[in-house]
């Protein structure tokens, strides 16, 4: 559950990278950017620089191989910083559904560009108001397929999109296509974040523009999709979370009230104190998550679920508490703080609520 | 020592212990049947006397501690490895004793020769039970300022006073204690440990009644109770350092504490199941019960998460000096958590430790609710640790009050 040596030099390089060239400044600019810029193009080819679309690449297909936990410290350092970036999108959810539900011969075709940059990739899913893998409507039928994807992350930004769909079939199925064929609109949406939650209309797209993904086990390389991207979202939550808290404990410690330093009170001790053991046991949950995604462990699912549910619940209590602990200054936009509410309750909805995962958690244990 | 050593050692206590302990000692432990030490010790049953005995003669009772003082001598991994293999063939613990836990490790590191001899070796046999003389009513949180006081009367010390939340003390035969032998400041360089004898004259216990029916712990009294220099231990005024080493052998106790409490008659899921049932879907039947059952155990075991995080740090010498300092707070308040959701299933059943119609097992889930209650209240209230959170992890600026 710990970083071995090339993983711990790996986030101390990006944590140095994060902090010098993303700071939440540069998130903020993108406020001045039309709609369908999601990310700073800039900033994401230095990311590509740095080797992070291949850091949990098998060898085999040129990666790095640093593994779950890897990725999970990487996401942390771009959690403290709120980094708009195609690391969710592209990298974790765009690649891993095509290594996932993939052929080798669609892998090899398809990845190389992704790990060099050349193409970016995101991954269509959602239909409804709340995160629900189970029921997916958009399909194909008599040789096209319409319907609206929503949450679609980055999605003007990409030149690929994995859509999942029914196909004709009635079979559960993970449908490519260039983001530029007729028939596809990709909008990109603004959340209160500042990051991209767009949305992809199909109209009509003609079933030759699509390249059904041909992988062995569809629907299981799909939920390990979505665990992979959970787990590395609940990872990034927790970068977050970590933060706010200690921008909080730092201006506690600095703020005078009454002739002292507001950290000296017990009642705001306490809270800190709290929002601490919430903070370390979340993110416990988190790093055995990871350490089962790089084990293939059989409770996999389990502990991803259990990893964002406690993830959302601890940096909905951590983000809210700094707002308030930050007094007037936190509701300004002066202060950064309201980004990183603003932040938590995105994420909280982005691949499933705390009750969507301890309904799901009960399930898979049987209850 | 070699891994095969290591791994001939594991069958040798293997095969040990699968002919000394019998089967009546390899069931899950039931609280009446535990075997505990002192001068009026009754065994619960031939065959727990019998695994007492094996264990004692073989130093099992104490396994790391020195031969010459009734241990085993046994190198940590090779305690271990008798851990687990006890664990895995399910053998009862052979002895329970405060002796054992907590006054043993400080006498081993701040004893003189003469006290090790004279206590170790009756703690290992089973012959003395101790009694921790802590807590005074004027001293819970606030342990420094205890009020006992250890007059020195020549050869010997005249001790007057009382301690409270004295676990089985009408039952135990001697007790260790924090006791004041100065008033100098601050408070805690006024304090020494000392070792008394119950039987001397003018110490008596009155036991509290808890709200969960049972009387666990005394008040005890010392009315000029004379108590001889040599039961000094480590120097005068020096206690509280003594005090800190027993409380880090407290807490490790309390971690491994797990296999040797009877298990409740149900786990959470199971009594959630029998007092609820199961919907159409073979699901339990209350979402809202089923949803907080769900977040409790991921709790539960993102506690543990936390508790093997910090074992691989240790581990890989990258040990963050944070994290242990949640785990009481954290896991006493999860225990909690767990009670009420138990409380909650039981439902009608949940409210009486006494009514004979309802089964015994549950009862005494009910008990165990009423007696967790102090969980987060003994051994550092949960407000001392959230201090020490603040203080110790995040640095938070110090107030003027005192702590």
């Amino acid at each position: 559950m710990i970083l071995n040596a090339e993983q711990l030099m790996m986030r101390e390089t990006v944590a140095q990278f994060f902090a010098e060239r993303a700071p939440i400044s540069r998130l903020r600019a993108l406020e001045h950017e039309p709609i369908d810029i999601s990310y700073d193009v800039e900033l994401w080819s230095d990311m590509v620089a740095l080797g992070l679309t291949g850091i949990t690449v098998p060898e085999v297909y040129d990666g790095l191989d640093f593994g779950w936990l890897g990725l999970g410290a990487i996401a942390q350092e771009a959690g403290r910083c709120l980094v708009a970036s195609p690391l969710l999108s592209s990298v974790v959810m765009g690649q891993n559904v095509l290594l996932n539900c993939g052929s080798r011969a669609q892998i090899e075709r398809y990845l190389p560009a992704m790990l060099s940059g050349d193409s970016t990739s995101t991954l269509a899913l959602d239909e409804g108001r709340a995160f629900d893998p189970d029921s997916i409507v958009v399909a194909e039928r008599a040789g096209t397929m319409s319907g609206r994807k929503i949450r679609v992350l980055d999605a003007p930004m990409c030149s690929l999109i994995f859509s999942v769909a029914r196909r004709e079939s009635g079979e559960l199925g993970v449908a490519l296509v260039s983001a530029d064929s007729r028939g596809i609109t990709a909008s990109g949406r603004r959340l209160m974040d500042l990051h991209d939650s767009g949305s992809v209309v199909f109209e009509a797209l003609q079933t030759e523009t699509i390249e059904w993904l041909e992988g062995l086990d569809i629907r299981g390389g799909l939920q390990k999709t979505l665990d992979q991207a959970t787990a590395v979202l609940a990872a990034e939550m927790m970068g977050t979370a970590r933060e706010a808290l200690e921008r909080t404990v730092t201006f506690l410690g600095e703020r005078e009230q009454f002739d002292v330093k507001l950290g000296t009170f017990q009642a705001l001790q306490h809270r800190c104190a709290q929002m601490y053991c919430e903070l370390e046991l979340a993110d416990s949950a988190v790093a055995a998550a990871l350490v089962a995604l790089d084990h293939d462990a059989q409770n996999t699912s389990s502990l991803v679920s259990s990893a964002k549910a406690l993830a959302n619940d601890c940096l909905t209590l951590i983000s809210s508490e700094s707002v308030q602990l930050h007094g007037g200054m936190g509701v300004t936009e002066e202060m950064d703080m309201g980004l990183f509410l603003k932040r938590s309750r995105v994420c909280n909805q982005l691949l499933g609520s705390s009750s969507y995962h301890r309904d799901r958690y009960a399930r898979l244990n049987g209850f | 020592m070699s891994q095969d050593q290591l791994a001939l050692f594991r069958t040798e206590v293997s095969a040990w212990l699968k002919t000394h302990c019998p089967a009546s000692q390899r069931q899950p432990i039931v609280r009446e049947e535990q075997i505990w030490g002192g001068r009026r010790r009754v065994f619960p049953s031939a065959d727990a006397k019998q695994w007492f005995e094996a264990c004692r003669d073989r130093g099992y009772t104490a396994p790391e501690w020195p031969v010459e003082y009734g241990g085993a001598g046994l190198t940590p991994e090779q305690a271990k490895i008798l851990k687990q293999e006890m664990a895995r063939l399910q053998c009862r613990p052979p002895l329970y004793c405060q002796g054992l836990w907590m006054l043993g490790p400080a006498l081993l590191v701040y004893g003189s020769e003469a006290q090790k001899r004279e206590h170790l070796s009756a703690i290992c046999r089973g012959e003395i039970r101790w009694a921790q003389g802590y807590s005074e009513p004027s001293a819970g949180s606030d342990l420094a300022n205890l009020k006992t006081k250890a007059e020195d009367c020549g050869d010997h010390f005249l001790v007057n006073g009382t301690k409270i939340w004295t676990t089985k003390a009408d039952e135990a035969d001697w007790i260790f204690c924090l006791v004041r032998t100065s008033d100098a400041s601050p408070k805690q360089a006024g304090i020494s440990f000392l070792l008394i004898d119950m039987a001397s004259e003018g110490v008596s216990t009155s036991p509290i009644q808890l709200i969960s029916g049972e009387s666990e712990f005394c008040q005890t009294f010392f009315d000029n109770v004379q108590v001889p220099k040599a039961n000094l231990v480590g120097e005068l005024n020096g206690g509280w350092a003594v005090a800190k080493e027993l409380l880090k052998h407290e807490r490790k106790m309390m971690a491994a504490f797990d296999g040797m409490l009877e298990k409740p008659a149900m786990s959470l899921l199971e009594l959630a199941h029998y007092a609820v049932g199961v919907d159409q879907d073979g699901r339990l039947g209350n979402s809202e019960l089923r949803s907080d059952i769900a977040q409790h155990l991921m709790r539960e075991q993102a506690i543990s998460q936390l508790g093997e995080r910090i074992y691989w740090q240790g581990k890989a010498k990258q040990s963050d000096p944070r994290l242990p300092l949640l785990m009481k707070h954290l896991g006493t308040t999860e225990t909690q958590t767990k009670d009420e959701l138990i409380l909650r299933a039981l439902g009608d059943e949940g409210l009486s430790m006494e009514d004979e119609c309802v089964p015994e097992g549950l009862r005494k889930m009910v008990k165990q609710w009423a007696f967790n209650k102090a969980l987060t209240i003994a051994g550092g209230t949960s407000e001392v640790q959230l201090n020490i959170i603040a203080k110790r992890a995040l640095s938070m600026p110090t107030s003027e009050v005192k702590s």
